[in-house]
């Protein structure tokens, strides 16, 4: 008899893949099964076990909204092997998807707050999901401030939806990047010292924050310095899954499992577990 | 109500029962002694003192497939793994029963793991008590006790006429034959076991987390997966995807937070990058951790890492280490 | 036990701790068997009472002092650990200066698992032919001229008399769990990352089964060709008992006869595959 395991990927059919950066595409990706497309609910910080077959299975934050009926987008950075053979997939080849997994972030808590997104290369992928909801939601939020920062101006991901971030009400979009280019007019700055110049208030605010564990670190420094507690500042860990439900034991980090208890924590939380200060 | 089965009638049984189940028993390889699927009844070793890995790889096999990937005209079709037959683990000690007990607790937790819980409930565990304590077995001091029926389907206590049978639940009911006189005589006395102090030691782990202990202690680790892999409650896994020759599968294989690579993600993060953080993640796990999700200690006692590990890392002393600093810690 | 020697052992790791010429002391202490012996670091003087030395240190320490790179530390090393240091001084994993060495003449070591002593010799300590370390700053123990047996490899000649050698082999790999102990052991194993865990490319398949774990020891073997220095502790470590030597010792011996080679006898001469020769000819090739 087979078991119903939870093992087994649903499967899915590439759509569209856009090329973001040299590095990282964007996939949209369609579940086959119609009721499972149908009942496919997430929120925003969640996400899913991708799988190339014949190469393996990793975790990718869910960087579209429920709504978009369209397919569920993962914004993959090449970066090992089942990362490559994802994006070596064609349009209308097969993929398995588990999920969603995880918790989220609590967007319904921060009505009413000023919102300040700090991401860093592909780390701004989890981070698009909390903006377009904020942007659906605008009246619900005070000011929102956008860090978004990159290796070069190449790697800025999300480059077209700029335009639709800027004229949004009461929303500010701050590109930085650590190396220019001839084309480059923009700012030449480590995200932490972006985030240092434009100095923030702590005031009635909330920051989310990920990116590469250097950036996150020293960025988490100028934060507190403005005067952000730990419980106002908000990440997406990532860590090794190898199963998503709490059994491998590969993400468990301090007492949590970060695919359960996580991704999303606050540095609050983070600094009562995780194992190196 | 307890059952005698004679020398022959055990052999008799095990004889019938492997006509329709597998049956994993205790069999003598070189020095060893490990638990494997039998084809005769005459490979079993009745007379052993511990096998050197713990019957949990028949419910956690050391390398498994989950389903495999087929394709037909480019449509993929994954067909799951099967459990396909019946089994019993016959001969394991009351120290494995309760370890794969407290594996249930994780494996059987909802999301349940699809092939372990099938796995587990066809297969009946009818097990040995244990005649001697081993120098280096501490159960009685981990929950269990040589004579501990707890967890088994089964326990058979060996006297000088045979078996003593005792029937602890309705599955281990359904197995035992018929015909089997009542057992009147005494029931013989369980060796006595050394105890090891074990109070509050999640206290004193979740105190001294951050002591440096743990780096003074990894250092004649040697980071195998030794401790992991004969331990009846380690139970972290590794999923890959193997191809061969167009064959797709996903596999499931034993992993341990040992290994450097453990947690080390495609991005290069890891967040045990010392010698000492990661030793720390071991015992952590199964004092710290596995008890706040799940109540109990991850650890049975049977002592086999204490025998196995290359450079004498014993389990029983750390938990004393950790009480003896968590003394000095609070000027006691 | 020879008390003038741990005596000796201890007041040097003392002093070299007292004196600050060393971090720590990498030596051997009682296990928890109260039988046999364990590795142990001492780092503050005191810690140096509870170093010991007999029959039963049969551990390599020299894998240690990889851990602790740029560290000054003592190391109480063995004749045939001595190899070891010369292997990782010629590979540059160690520095000389970075290493006190605290040489034992040794009179060999027994066979030892947790709470169990034989009372035989190893047989490698039989053939041995150094009665003390090939490199030392300071050495303890009585100097003796060894009687060691003559080196014939018999147990190779009966491993290659097995009738049906692929299925023997098959069937001492089937019982490898990949643990790896054999590789953590190892002096010689040291690559940041092992192939065993390399993704790209793939070597060997997670699978935990006879075919992946031939590969596995198959390659293991080989990138210890002319560079295993004969410690055994793969063996020892291995916890279902693969009969490891065999495959180190045939190479051993294949490089002792094609290249009059031994590993870790000289820190100068490099492993023969590590080295090319122009005009070297062998019985294969061109």
């Amino acid at each position: 008899m087979a078991p119903e395991s939870p093992f087994i990927p649903c499967l899915a059919t590439l759509k569209m893949a856009i090329q973001l950066t040299p590095d990282i595409k964007l996939l949209s990706v369609e579940l086959e099964d119609p009721d499972i497309r149908a009942s496919f609910d997430y929120k925003p910080g969640q996400f899913a076990l991708l799988s190339a077959f014949g190469e393996g299975e990793a975790p990718f934050g869910i960087v579209s909204l429920p709504q978009q009926r369209d397919g569920l987008e993962f914004a993959v950075r090449r970066i090992g092997t089942v990362t490559r053979a994802l994006q070596e997939l064609e349009p209308g080849d097969t993929l398995g998807v588990r999920g969603p997994f995880g918790n989220w972030f609590p967007l319904e808590d921060y009505e009413g707050k000023n919102i300040i997104i700090i991401g860093g290369g592909i780390g701004m992928a989890p981070l698009r999901p909390v903006i377009n909801r904020i942007l659906e939601r605008r009246d619900n939020y005070q000011e929102l401030l956008i860090i978004n920062g990159a290796r070069t101006p190449q790697d800025l991901v999300f480059q077209s939806e700029f335009p639709t971030w800027t004229k949004a009400p009461r929303t500010r979009l701050e590109l930085t990047v650590d190396r220019g280019d001839e084309q480059w007019k923009g700012r030449v700055a480590l995200v932490p010292d972006v985030v240092k110049e434009l100095a923030p208030s702590p005031d009635n605010a909330i920051a989310i924050i990920c990116g590469p564990p250097i950036m996150i670190r020293f960025t988490l420094a100028k934060l507190r310095n403005l005067g952000f507690k730990d419980n106002q500042i908000v990440t997406t860990l990532e860590a090794k899954m190898k199963c998503g439900l709490g059994k491998c034991a590969r993400c468990n980090i301090g007492e949590k499992y970060v695919c359960q208890d996580g991704p999303v924590f606050t540095l609050e939380q983070i600094s009562q577990f995780l194992e190196q200060p | 109500m307890n059952l005698l089965a004679s020398k022959d009638d055990l052999i008799r049984w095990l004889d019938s029962l492997l006509q329709e189940r597998i049956v994993i028993a205790p069999v003598r390889v070189q020095e060893q002694t490990m638990f494997q699927p039998i084809s005769k009844v005459e490979e079993i070793a009745f007379d052993f003192d511990n096998t050197t890995l713990s019957p949990k790889g028949w419910f956690l096999p050391p390398t498994e497939a989950l389903f495999t990937v087929q394709r037909d005209d480019g449509q993929v079709n994954l067909v799951p793994a099967l459990v396909e037959r019946d089994a019993v683990v016959f001969g394991l000690h009351p120290c494995d029963a309760r370890g794969i007990a407290l594996m249930d607790s994780s494996f059987l937790q909802e999301p349940s793991d699809a092939l372990y819980r099938e796995r587990r409930s066809r297969t009946a565990l009818i097990g040995l008590a244990c005649r001697q304590a081993l120098p280096e077995c501490f159960c009685t001091s981990m929950g269990s006790a040589p004579d501990d029926p707890s967890h088994m389907d089964i326990l058979l206590t060996e006297v000088k006429d045979g078996y003593i049978v005792q029937v602890v639940t309705e599955k281990g009911k359904a197995l035992v034959p018929k015909g089997l006189a009542k057992y009147k005589g005494k029931v013989p006395t369980p060796p006595k076991l050394q105890a090891i102090p074990t109070m509050e030691v999640t206290s004193a782990m979740r105190g001294l987390f951050n002591d440096p202990y743990w780096e003074r202690l990894a250092d004649r680790c040697l980071h195998c997966n030794v401790c992991a892999y004969v331990c009846p409650t380690c139970y972290c896994f590794d999923v890959r995807d193997y191809s061969d020759k167009g064959k797709v599968e996903r596999v499931r294989s034993w992993e341990s937070c040992q290994s450097p690579g453990f947690s080390l993600t495609a991005g290069g993060y890891a967040p045990r990058t010392t010698k000492g953080e990661r030793l720390r993640q071991r015992f952590s796990h199964k004092f710290l951790y596995f008890p706040e999700r799940f109540r109990d200690v991850a650890c049975v006692g049977c002592g086999r890492c204490v025998k196995a590990c290359p450079v004498n890392i014993d389990i029983r002393e750390v938990i004393s280490d950790l009480q003896q600093l968590t003394e000095v810690k609070s000027g006691s | 036990m020879d008390m003038e020697l741990i005596q000796q052992i201890r007041d040097k790791a003392r002093n070299l701790l007292e004196e600050g010429t060393v971090e720590g002391v990498i030596g051997y202490e009682r296990a928890s068997d109260g039988l046999t012996a364990r590795p142990f670091f001492a780092y503050e003087p005191a810690a140096a009472e509870r170093l010991i030395f007999d029959e039963t240190c049969i551990h390599d320490l020299v894998k240690y002092l990889l851990d602790k790179k740029g560290k000054k530390m003592a190391i109480v090393v063995k004749p045939c650990d001595s190899r070891a240091i010369n292997l990782l001084l010629n590979e540059e994993q160690i520095k000389r200066d970075k290493v006190f060495i605290i040489g034992v003449s040794c009179p060999g070591v027994v066979e030892t698992s947790w709470n169990r002593r034989s009372e035989t010799l190893q047989a490698r300590c039989r053939t041995c032919q150094l009665s003390k370390p090939l490199v030392y700053d300071f050495l303890v123990g009585r100097e003796v001229a060894r009687q060691a047996e003559e080196e014939t490899y018999s147990d190779i000649t009966e491993a290659k008399a097995i009738a049906n050698k692929e299925e023997f082999w098959l069937e001492q790999f089937g019982r490898c769990i990949r643990c790896y102990a054999c590789r953590q052991v190892c002096p010689g194993c040291y690559c940041p990352v092992c192939f065993a865990e390399r993704l790209e490319p793939l070597w060997v398949g997670i699978r935990i089964a006879p075919e992946e774990n031939r590969v596995w020891q198959t390659m293991r073997t080989f990138h210890l060709a002319g560079r295993c220095i004969g410690c055994n502790e793969c063996e020892r470590v291995c916890p279902v008992d693969i009969p490891l030597s065999l495959l180190n010792r045939k190479l051993e011996k294949d490089v002792k006869e094609l290249f009059a080679f031994q590993a870790g006898l000289d820190p100068e001469e490099s492993p023969p595959f590590a080295t090319f020769k122009k005009d070297e000819k062998l019985e294969f090739g061109a």
